[in-house]
């Protein structure tokens, strides 16, 4: 993400002059989600249930794979408040698991991209 | 003279006398307001309402010499000194109508216009050249869709 500066324009480059082998911004994948791997691959678990996060009043754009933590987080800061202070872990738990949920999107885009590139190699040839 | 200035803010000795049409009037306008007969010249009588207060060269507050022992060095005026009939106009916080401008106004045009043209030039080159992230899109649990992580069972 540091590299933003650089990688961003070449995105926008890349998807003008190139758009057959560059997915757009947010793309959902169209590949099998098992092309290319050996095994099968690790299905991600929600752990919170849908009762809990209506109760929570999670907003819906929170009701993602990290939610069981978001509630933690604020269960926690309800109780310490008002020395939310103690409810620093819960909330780096949480952030980390935001920043892994980026990290795994970045890799799902990476996927698309190389996927096209091959096939539109094959096609091509 | 408190009172006039605090309660009236004018008396008539404040207003200029008529448009001078004859010369005995002219000659008591210079007395008055002490100028050089030679560069007594008043407004117009156009209805501006000058009557016979001369039409002095513009100095705007600015242009005029601050090393100079002015009597009132924060004004930049003497004393008895006359004052512009638009004074209020020229003076050293309002528009300075001597200024010797370090880039000439046509150039300080062309300078706004190009920049504001080389920017719009880079906007309409750029428009069809959207940056962004490279992410795929954000997953959320629903029914009937699953999501992988990259690790083997």
């Amino acid at each position: 993400m540091g590299t933003a500066f650089s990688n961003l324009p070449e995105n926008g480059f890349n998807r003008y002059f190139h758009p057959e082998v560059t997915p757009g911004p947010s793309v959902k994948p169209t590949f099998d989600p098992a092309d290319g791997f050996q095994g099968k691959r690790k299905e991600r678990v929600m752990i919170a249930t849908e009762e809990e996060m209506r109760s929570a009043k999670l907003p819906l754009k929170d009701r993602d794979y990290c939610a069981h933590k978001l509630i933690q987080y604020r269960t926690c800061y309800r109780d310490k408040f008002p020395f939310v202070v103690r409810c620093g872990h819960e909330k780096h738990d949480y952030l980390n698991c935001q920043y892994d949920d980026f990290v795994l999107r970045m890799k799902e885009y990476e996927r698309e991209r190389r996927l096209l590139v091959k096939t539109h190699r094959t096609n091509v040839m | 003279m408190i009172y006039v200035s605090v309660r009236n803010h004018w008396n008539k000795d404040y207003a200029p006398a008529p448009f001078p049409k004859t010369q005995e009037e002219r000659l008591a306008a210079i007395e008055k307001y002490q100028v050089m007969p030679s560069q007594y010249k008043p407004y117009e009588d156009d209805g501006s309402g000058c009557g016979d207060y001369p039409n002095l060269p513009i100095v705007s507050g600015d242009a005029r010499d601050p090393f100079y022992p002015w009597d009132h060095p924060e004004t930049k005026r003497n004393f008895g000194e006359l004052i512009h009939a638009e004074e209020e106009m020229y003076a050293e916080h309002r528009y300075d109508i001597s200024a010797r401008l370090r880039v000439p106004i046509r150039l300080q045009v062309l300078q706004t216009v190009g920049v504001m043209l080389g920017l719009f030039t880079i906007y309409c080159c750029l428009e069809n050249v959207k940056f962004f992230h490279s992410l795929a899109e954000k997953q959320y649990p629903k029914p009937g869709e699953k999501h992988y992580t990259f690790e083997l069972e």
